[in-house]
């Protein structure tokens, strides 16, 4: 059973880390900061969701896996706000037609 | 090659990928472009902080993640709020916040 | 202010501080933190965020959450296929989406939620109350899954109005 859990972990770990990587890769390629924007609000959310769910098999006692989903929530709700609020800044510093 | 050892690795891969991520944003232009740099700790920052209080079995990491989500997206809200009141146009807009 | 339920205020306060037990842990010495906690983060939120008449209908809301799951794996993917692709494949532009709900927090809910939509990310609103949207592709059909997903909000906030 462990090594089930510790295979998902290792396996949404990566996983989560490739996001990570796909997310910087788009922030050094993408053009102008609108589309940078995208690369880094959506892929790196997904990146650290998929890094929570691999850490909750590995947490020892239920509070630490109440915790993480916390974090997770507040990371996600964050990466939605603040990724509309900055996409109007960024849209108001250089009006596009 | 035990689960902590992984993910500790995976630590320093997502620490690597945000200090990367970091040169694409001092190199800016515009300040939308630096005001990144909060939302990639916000989530990248997070992912590490959080494989490193699981590998190490650190309780306390958690909580140092959990302000840190909660400071990351009140960085960020300002920033907006400051950008969209400092051009002064479009109040309609602002206050729908 | 004055009229707002009591039982709204009860229910907030009840939520805040069993969040904040969880994230502390069940310690009864910590107990007066909490319940100070509590009955500021109610305050905050009833002053902010004044209890709506409408009600939430759980069944629609777990459909929006399944669905938000599922648009924020595809968002993050479309992401790294584009910004892993050799070629770099983007055409970047704006849509315009007259958007049913009324301004206010439904709205900004709408934008956060569709925030994770691949290739769309919100951008304000346009001089006739439009949201704009900023897409990596425009030439994906945008505007047809903005609808799905404001559909399924007002189902889920209990809307009436041309209820599909």
């Amino acid at each position: 059973m462990s090594l089930v859990l510790d295979i998902f972990t290792i396996v949404a770990v990566s996983a989560g880390a490739f996001f990570f990587l796909a997310g910087t890769v788009g922030l050094l390629r993408f053009p102008d900061t609108l589309t940078r924007l995208h690369a880094l609000t959506k892929a790196d959310n997904l990146g650290l969701g998929l890094v929570v769910m691999g850490l909750l098999p590995q947490a020892e006692q239920p509070f630490a896996v109440i915790k993480l989903i916390a974090i997770w929530l507040f990371a996600l709700l964050a990466g939605a706000t603040v990724g509309q609020l900055m996409a109007r800044a960024a849209r108001r510093e250089r009006p596009t037609p | 090659m035990t689960i902590p050892d992984f993910l500790l690795a995976a630590a320093v891969f997502v620490l690597a990928m945000v200090a990367l991520g970091l040169v694409r944003i001092l190199r800016g232009p515009e300040e939308a472009d630096r005001m990144m740099a909060t939302q990639l700790f916000g989530t990248g920052g997070i992912a590490a902080l959080l494989l490193l209080g699981v590998a190490t079995q650190a309780k306390a990491v958690l909580d140092v993640a959990l302000t840190l989500a909660l400071l990351a997206a009140f960085a960020s809200v300002a920033f907006a709020r400051s950008a969209s009141s400092s051009k002064g146009d479009d109040p309609k807009e602002t206050s729908r916040q | 202010m004055r009229t707002i339920s009591v039982r709204a205020a009860m229910a907030r306060g009840a939520g805040f501080l069993g969040f904040w037990l969880l994230l502390i842990g069940p310690n009864p010495a910590d107990l007066v933190a909490g319940l100070c906690a509590a009955a500021a983060a109610t305050w905050t939120s009833l002053r902010l965020l004044p209890p709506g008449d409408g009600r939430l209908r759980y069944a629609a809301l777990a459909r929006l959450a399944l669905r938000f799951g599922q648009e924020s794996i595809m968002g993050g993917a479309d992401v790294a296929r584009r910004a892993l692709s050799v070629r770099l494949p983007l055409r970047p532009g704006f849509i315009v989406y007259p958007v049913r709900l009324p301004p206010g927090p439904a709205c900004n809910t709408f934008g956060a939620l569709t925030s994770v939509l691949p290739g769309t990310l919100p951008a304000g609103v346009d001089d006739h109350g439009a949201l704009l949207y900023h897409c990596l592709d425009v030439e994906q059909p945008v505007a047809v899954q903005l609808a799905i997903d404001e559909g399924l909000l007002i189902r889920a906030l209990g809307g009436t109005h041309d209820d599909t």
